[in-house]
């Protein structure tokens, strides 16, 4: 598990990847930043929490977290090292989650470059810290159900650049999925309706962007986690044994 | 050793690999050879664990590789037919990389990542991105990843395409050296690079085993032992006439007139050709023509291969039969489609 854990990470950090998308994601944050404390009134200048920023970047963040694991298996197949992976002595499993924890750890360094912000509001404000651990708490696992998705997207197509689309698009699908279930034509179907948005990640995700960490919204994210990744490994031993 | 017992393979409908049977044994090269898409590459993909198998079962050294397959591939060193390369590696990382897949770690990982640079000679290059190697380079480079840890099986899938007649040499004279401590599974559809190398030859076409043997036995059913090569320098007429008067000699069927005053006469014999040699140069001797080559008829490689792969296979069950005759009705779109796919 370890070699393919470095290896992904040479192949994040010996590049200008992993600093481009940081870079980028820092300037969406910056942006989101500024437009936070562009509307803000005197009152609210006393303590900053963060949570809005947090909740409003995501929309940026599912443009990059599908760029950021589109190479995941795709790469693999398309270069024919898949096969390196498959007849070394190393089980699927832990390739998956190798690769798992690589996208992790920039994701990880993508977040960390975004404390500058709290420091520096904290030197000249007061930031509710509480808040603002919640709030880290919540972007990280909800990210990291979005990379296992984005892997999960990865491993079923041959191209990084098809994999990067499609997971755009079903991202953007869980993004507004709760926004979907409150349409007045799902409500006429008040089941259905109630099924949706107990699968929509992004109330849950509000709830740690308000301050709240409830067992319930990480058991969900630590859940479709391990449904991703589990799918991810099926669907790439199902293409082994379909292959041709 | 490595057992394989009636693997199978189905690419949907179409059947790539038919029930084929055969055994590695230990420190031997054995020649995996046939034509395009005769399901050589298949049947290497199933051994070395990368595809599963419809039916049937392979054992490397007593250990079912579907069943652990992680125990199995310790023991396999495998190159496939595209070399597994990251482009965006260097050399030395690449290894390093594979060198940890195989969990050899300390002080035997850089040994050992010396050893298989020095030995397939791409230590010149080890600081190089792959993406920036030539194909024999990549090629070199993905036998050596294949060799870390020493495996005791090694699976190499056409390891000389695409290398230049030196390093072709080469890398035979390496597998050949490979053979004092492992098995080498080799496939190829050279013939004369399997005979150069291997001490038995499986021959698969159209996914049957068409025969397996060394490669003196499969030529000689047939060798035709009645026919002689004999070139004399000297006159044309005397020696024709020396040699269609030798006992043995039934008729000379062609003369092919060399130059520089040297003949060359295909002899039709009576016998068998080792007997009549002998006398045949005795009578030369005798009347002064001087032989410059005689030699027994040798069958054209090529066409060993040729009439191997297209002889018919035995059907031994009613159930062979069916089944060739439903794949046959396939239409041919169908067909051309799954070789796409296969490609």
């Amino acid at each position: 598990m370890f070699p393919i854990y470095k290896k992904e990470l040479q192949s994040f950090f010996y590049t200008p990847f992993a600093y481009a998308i940081t870079a980028l994601f820092m300037l969406v944050f910056s942006y989101t930043f500024a437009t936070a404390i562009a509307g803000m009134t005197s009152s609210d200048t006393l303590m900053f929490s963060f949570t809005e920023v947090f909740y409003n970047v995501t929309i940026y963040f599912i443009f990059l977290i599908p760029i950021l694991t589109m190479r995941t298996f795709a790469d693999e197949r398309k270069f024919g090292t898949e096969v390196l992976l498959m007849t070394s002595p190393v089980s699927v499993l832990k390739i998956v989650i190798g690769k798992f924890l690589a996208n992790m750890t920039v994701f990880i360094f993508m977040l960390a470059g975004t404390l500058v912000f709290p420091i520096i509001t904290a030197i000249n404000g007061e930031v509710v810290i509480s808040q603002l651990i919640c709030a880290y708490i919540g972007i990280f696992s909800w990210g990291a159900m979005f990379i296992a998705l984005g892997m999960l997207i990865s491993s079923f197509v041959e191209s990084s650049i098809l994999a990067a689309i499609i997971g755009e698009l079903v991202m953007f699908g869980v993004l507004f999925l709760d926004d979907f279930s409150n349409t007045s034509f799902i409500s006429n179907y008040p089941k259905l309706q109630s099924a949706l948005y107990s699968f929509a990640a992004q109330p849950r995700f509000a709830y740690f962007s308000q301050g709240f960490v409830r067992l319930s919204d990480l058991v969900f994210f630590g859940s479709a986690i391990i449904v991703f990744l589990a799918w991810t490994y099926i669907s790439i031993e199902k293409r082994r044994w379909n292959r041709g | 050793m490595i057992t394989i017992e009636n693997l199978t393979k189905f690419y949907g409908k179409n059947r790539a690999v038919n029930d084929i049977s055969f055994t590695i044994k230990d420190n031997e090269i054995l020649g995996f050879l046939g034509p395009n898409g005769a399901g050589k590459s298949t049947t290497m993909n199933m051994i070395a664990g990368y595809l599963p198998m419809s039916d049937g079962k392979v054992t490397i050294n007593g250990v079912d590789i579907a069943a652990e397959p992680v125990k199995a591939k310790m023991d396999i060193g495998y190159l496939p037919e595209i070399p597994p390369v990251y482009p965006d590696m260097k050399v030395k990382e690449y290894l390093d990389f594979c060198a940890g897949l195989k969990s050899i770690k300390g002080k035997k990982k850089k040994d050992e990542i010396e050893r298989v640079m020095t030995l397939l000679k791409v230590k010149d290059v080890q600081n190089k991105l792959i993406r920036n190697l030539s194909k024999g380079y990549k090629q070199r480079v993905g036998f050596a990843q294949a060799l870390l840890g020493n495996p005791k099986f090694l699976i190499l899938d056409e390891p000389t395409v695409g290398l230049d007649p030196n390093q072709v040499v080469e890398v035979r004279n390496i597998i050949k050296d490979l053979k004092k401590e492992h098995s080498v599974i080799f496939s190829s559809h050279i013939l004369s690079e399997v005979s150069a190398v291997c001490d038995r030859v499986v021959i698969i076409n159209k996914g049957d085993i068409r025969a397996i043997d060394t490669i003196e036995n499969l030529e000689k059913p047939l060798r035709d032992t009645r026919i002689l090569h004999v070139k004399v320098a000297g006159s044309k007429a005397t020696a024709a006439a020396v040699i269609g008067v030798t006992k043995g000699v039934k008729e000379i069927t062609e003369v092919v007139d060399e130059g520089n005053n040297i003949t060359s006469f295909t002899v039709q014999l009576d016998g068998d050709a080792d007997e009549i040699r002998d006398t045949l140069i005795a009578e030369c001797l005798k009347n002064q023509v001087s032989i410059l080559e005689i030699y027994a008829d040798k069958p054209d490689l090529e066409k060993v291969f040729v009439e191997l792969i297209n002889r018919p296979v035995k059907k031994t069950s009613l159930k062979d039969l069916m089944d060739e005759y439903i794949t046959e009705e396939k239409s041919d779109d169908d067909k051309a489609e799954e070789e796409k796919e296969e490609d």
